[in-house]
């Protein structure tokens, strides 16, 4: 069984945002969650649990740390920090992701051969 | 490493993975309660947004795995716990395939002995081959000779193909070793001098031969010993090395040792030693051999020289050939030369043994099919019962691929154990199958399980393994979740059991063509054991001697056997001893032509005779019957070898041949070059060469050479006989010992040899495939029945008797078994034809035993369906239809 994340997005785009939302502030599980979907004003469809296998992958490459806290709210919580190889790794991808979008961008424009 | 550290805290990965999901759930939910949700419906929405939990947590837990092979070790382990839940149908499925396997992997040694492994001890055996003189008008394995020694030598010293050429002794020579004033039989191989060179063989001890060793006009009477010959017989002397050895009556110098496991160049051949081939005069007191141009008795192997093939070599071997046949054209017309590459078996027998063989390999793959399809059957029963298990595994989320590997896994390790079990057997029926072998054959044949059939058996345990998995694998994957889960199963089971009738089918057919062949390979077998071979073999001893070998002279060889015949006459129990030049039956022959005597015209063609050169006393002591005339007296077999025989002795076959209707005592006959043969007797045919063979014209001649069989009637058991005959040879001549000492009935399992060991597999094969074939069908019916349990139970309740549901359970496997036996028997009719040379006496297709087949199977497959259908008509209606 594929995730859904996969139909609605591209490989590597739901770590992309992780990482970046990351980047403004560390972060728990579920907080990143409601983030994400907050940020992309709900036009992403994610299941929120999607959210932990990709969690789990930055974590064993290393781009994410983790260390369990107690948030405001008094919940033993497990809040998520970028790695300066996670940084590096989010630029290199945002970059490579805008070339892309150029490059997708020109093709889609309308009347311009 | 970073996998190691991951390894060992992934423990803890997974337990932080669960207590964090569980934490995000929680706090969704508080969440949608603190907006006005009521707590029930938070939760249910909370797990909606989150997903599929278990898969959430499956796939986060993937990402820290090796995914393929984790997931592989919990099927496995998964598997595991399912087999051992049904212990007995698993043993059943486990043994059937075991039983297969092995059988596979028993006949599979002997093809890896024979004509897969290469040569133990020998440096890149694949740049060998084998050097053979082919006769391009002769047909067949006919047409291939061995090299004489005039031909190697001229080979070896003209060739460019080999960085050497080496020759041996296709026969091993039995050799009296004489230890303290006591004879043994041993066997040596005549070599080379460049035998160990050309191989890359280096001595254990001392040194292996040189070309000095073995040169025409100046042999040097130097041995290399066997090891294991040296570490038997000599106790592993280490000073072995400048000692000698009495070898027919020859001092041989010890050289060195050969390295342990190497045994020379030919399949079953484990000579005790080696001796320089211009050494053969000494060995076996044959002068002339090494100038004969028509004695093909070396077996030549050259190594290729780098960027040099096999077909390059054929090449310049045949120009070579073409050079030997002009240069002597009496003896090498027509022949041509042919290499192939070296092995264990000689080259042109390799086709022989490879049909052989396969027919075997055949044979027990089609034993092995029975047993996969029993497995495949038991299995979709199986299916059929997980039918609800696989249904909401695959609810929960799991793919049709994992199902299907799920399945695989279980069968494949199902034919894994059936496989390491397969192998043990194989391991105990191997030197089982070997016992079979004549006792009198030189021969040790090493059957070792090896990488070869370690890897044979697993691919067959693997294939099986996928082969019977896969459509009840296929067809669980496939199953509707729905209806299944709503207990809507009773249809789909239908068309399960009609899948099984056609496996059913299948094996019923595969059984009838194994049992044809079987019984008519048993029948044969028996046809062959009840041929009169012409003599008695009940109450005779046998034992070869030979002390010219031991360079006696005629008059000392006279006087052994003179005094052997009294010793051994006077023995309790004999009734009469006589001697023979070799027995029929044997590999041994002489050939003839006669004419008759009277009209010696020139250019007259003789009738071609087999020739037998018999001591008085022959007939009696065997038990031939003397039809007309007399026996030798002792007169005629003592005048000396250089005064005309005068008398000789036929066969019936012969005067019927030369006189259909005269009585031949008192005729004349030419035979080769002895004029003037007087026919003092007849005596019954018998069988000479084999034991289906057409009567053979036979001359019986009454002068003998020094090798010789002994032959003692007695009028007890022979067996107790052979310990007294070996002591007698003993008194009379320490220095003799007989070769092949035995009783004429172990002489008989020779000839018989092949039909047994066929007759033996093949009957095995069918049993095999009867028993598994009966177990099948009822495996089937069985489960046909507790299928429609339910439908009986409603037939019953509805008025049916229980004649009805006997008629029902019995008419499915009658169809099934009718079916199956008309299509085995189309196939038989097809396939007993491969079977028609090693037949004797009986058609390949012969009627009676197609019937008696037929009939046989049909009574045990009704059988087989009886004790279901019994259970059927059982049936509590009530029951029955409570039980759903």
């Amino acid at each position: 069984m594929k995730n859904r994340e996969q139909r609605d997005l591209f490989p590597g785009a739901l770590e992309m945002m992780i990482l970046r939302t990351l980047k403004r502030q560390p972060l728990h599980g579920y907080a990143l969650a409601q983030v994400i979907k907050r940020t992309s004003n709900d036009l992403l469809q994610i299941e929120e649990g999607s959210l932990y296998p990709a969690l789990q992958r930055l974590l064993k490459e290393e781009l994410v740390k983790a260390d369990w806290r107690i948030s405001s709210t008094n919940r033993r919580v497990r809040i998520y920090k970028l790695t300066p190889a996670g940084a590096k790794h989010l630029e290199h991808e945002v970059s490579r992701f805008e070339k892309m979008l150029e490059g997708i961008t020109r093709v889609l424009a309308p009347g311009e051969s | 490493m970073k996998w190691m550290k991951q390894l060992f805290l992934r423990r803890r990965i997974y337990g932080d993975l669960s207590d964090e999901i569980q934490a995000h759930l929680e706090e969704k939910i508080e969440e949608l309660v603190r907006r006005g949700m009521p707590r029930k419906e938070a939760a249910a929405a909370a797990r909606r947004e989150f997903g599929n939990v278990t898969l959430t947590k499956e796939d986060s837990r993937e990402v820290w795995r090796w995914p393929s092979i984790e997931n592989l070790l919990a099927d496995v382990g998964y598997g595991l716990r399912m087999l051992r839940k049904s212990p007995g149908s698993t043993a059943a499925v486990v043994m059937a395939l075991a039983l297969g396997m092995g059988m596979n992997t028993t006949v599979f040694s002997f093809v890896n002995a024979l004509l897969l492994r290469p040569p133990r001890r020998v440096e890149a055996p694949n740049k060998l081959v084998e050097l053979w003189l082919h006769n391009r008008v002769a047909s067949g394995i006919q047409g291939y000779l061995p090299l004489t020694y005039p031909d190697y030598v001229y080979y070896r010293d003209h060739n460019q193909s080999f960085t050497g050429l080496l020759a041996f002794d296709g026969d091993p020579e039995p050799v009296i070793w004489n230890r303290f004033g006591e004879g043994q039989v041993v066997q040596g191989q005549l070599v080379s001098g460049n035998f160990f060179s050309v191989l890359g063989v280096n001595a254990f001890l001392g040194r292996t031969f040189l070309p000095e060793d073995d040169q025409t006009g100046n042999p040097q009477p130097v041995v290399v010993l066997g090891h294991s010959f040296w570490q038997q017989r000599l106790g592993s002397d280490p000073q072995v090395v400048g000692k000698s050895l009495l070898l027919n009556g020859t001092n041989f110098n010890v050289i060195g040792v050969a390295p342990s496991g190497f045994a020379g160049l030919l399949v079953a051949i484990e000579p005790d030693f080696w001796v320089p081939a211009t050494m053969i005069e000494q060995v076996t007191r044959d002068s002339g051999r090494l100038t004969n141009r028509q004695a093909y008795w070396l077996l030549a192997v050259g190594r290729l020289k780098p960027g040099v093939d096999a077909t390059r070599a054929r090449t310049e071997m045949n120009r070579l050939a073409g050079v030997m046949e002009q240069d002597h054209p009496d003896t090498n017309k027509n022949l041509g030369a042919t290499v192939f590459p070296a092995a264990l078996v000689p080259g042109p027998y390799r086709g022989y043994v490879s049909a052989f063989t396969g027919l075997l390999m055949a044979v027990f793959a089609l034993v092995l099919l029975i047993a996969c399809v029993n497995a495949a059957s038991l299995l979709l029963a199986r299916a059929t019962g997980r039918a609800r298990e696989m249904a909401i595994r695959s609810a929960l989320g799991a793919g049709r691929g994992r199902l299907i590997r799920q399945m695989l896994v279980e069968s494949t390790l199902l034919s894994g154990l059936a496989g390491s079990a397969g192998l043990v057997l194989a391991y105990w029926t191997a030197p089982l199958l070997l016992a079979l072998k004549p006792a009198s054959l030189p021969i040790t044949l090493r059957i070792p399980l090896d990488w070869r059939v370690l890897a044979f058996t697993a691919s067959v345990s693997l294939f099986t393994g996928l082969a019977f998995g896969l459509t009840p694998a296929l067809r669980s994957a496939k199953a509707q979740v729905a209806p299944i889960l709503k207990d809507e199963a009773q249809s789909a089971s239908y068309r399960k059991s009609r899948l099984r009738s056609f496996l059913m089918i299948g094996e019923i057919s595969t059984c009838v063509v194994l049992l044809v062949g079987a019984t008519l390979c048993v029948r044969s077998l028996v046809n062959a054991s009840s041929i009169d071979p012409g003599f008695d073999t009940q109450r005779v001893a046998v034992a070869t001697l030979d002390p010219g070998s031991l360079g006696y002279s005629e008059a000392q060889v006279r006087s052994f056997y003179e005094q052997l015949s009294q010793h051994i006459g006077a023995l309790p129990g004999v009734s009469s001893t006589s001697f023979v030049n070799h027995l029929p039956l044997g590999s041994a022959r002489e050939q003839s032509s006669a004419i008759e005597g009277n009209r010696s015209a020139a250019g007259q063609k003789g009738v071609s005779v087999d020739v037998l050169r018999v001591a008085p006393g022959y007939f009696e002591t065997m038990g031939i019957p003397l039809l007309r005339g007399r026996d030798f007296i002792p007169k005629e077999s003592e005048s000396s070898n250089q005064a005309p025989a005068g008398a000789a002795i036929i066969n019936d076959a012969m005067a019927r041949k030369l006189w259909p209707s005269q009585d031949p005592v008192g005729r004349k006959i030419r035979l080769g070059e002895d004029t003037g043969l007087e026919i003092i007797g007849v005596v019954k045919t018998g069988k000479y060469r084999t034991l289906g063979e057409e009567p053979i014209p036979l001359v019986y001649l009454p002068r003998l050479p020094s090798r010789r069989t002994l032959v003692v009637r007695t009028s007890g058991d022979p067996t107790a006989l052979l310990d007294a005959i070996r002591r007698e040879i003993q008194t009379v001549d320490p220095n003799i010992a007989a070769t092949d000492l035995e009783t004429m009935q172990q002489y008989m399992t020779l000839p018989l040899f092949p039909a047994r060991t066929t007759g033996l597999l093949l009957g095995a094969s069918g049993i095999l495939a009867l028993v598994l074939t009966c177990i099948g069908l009822f495996g089937v019916i069985s489960y046909i029945v507790s299928q429609r349990t339910h439908e009986i139970g409603v037939r019953m309740a509805l008025g049916a008797r229980r004649g009805d549901v006997l008629k029902l359970v019995f008419g499915h496997g009658l169809a099934v078994t009718s079916i199956g036996l008309a299509v085995g028997l189309a196939a038989a009719f097809g396939v007993t034809r491969f079977l028609s040379a090693l037949l004797y006496g009986i058609s390949p297709n012969d009627p009676v035993t197609l019937l008696s087949v037929s009939l046989g199977l049909a009574l045990v497959a009704l059988l087989a369906c009886y004790l279901p259908a019994r259970r059927a008509m059982r049936v509590d209606p009530m029951v029955a239809l409570r039980y759903e």
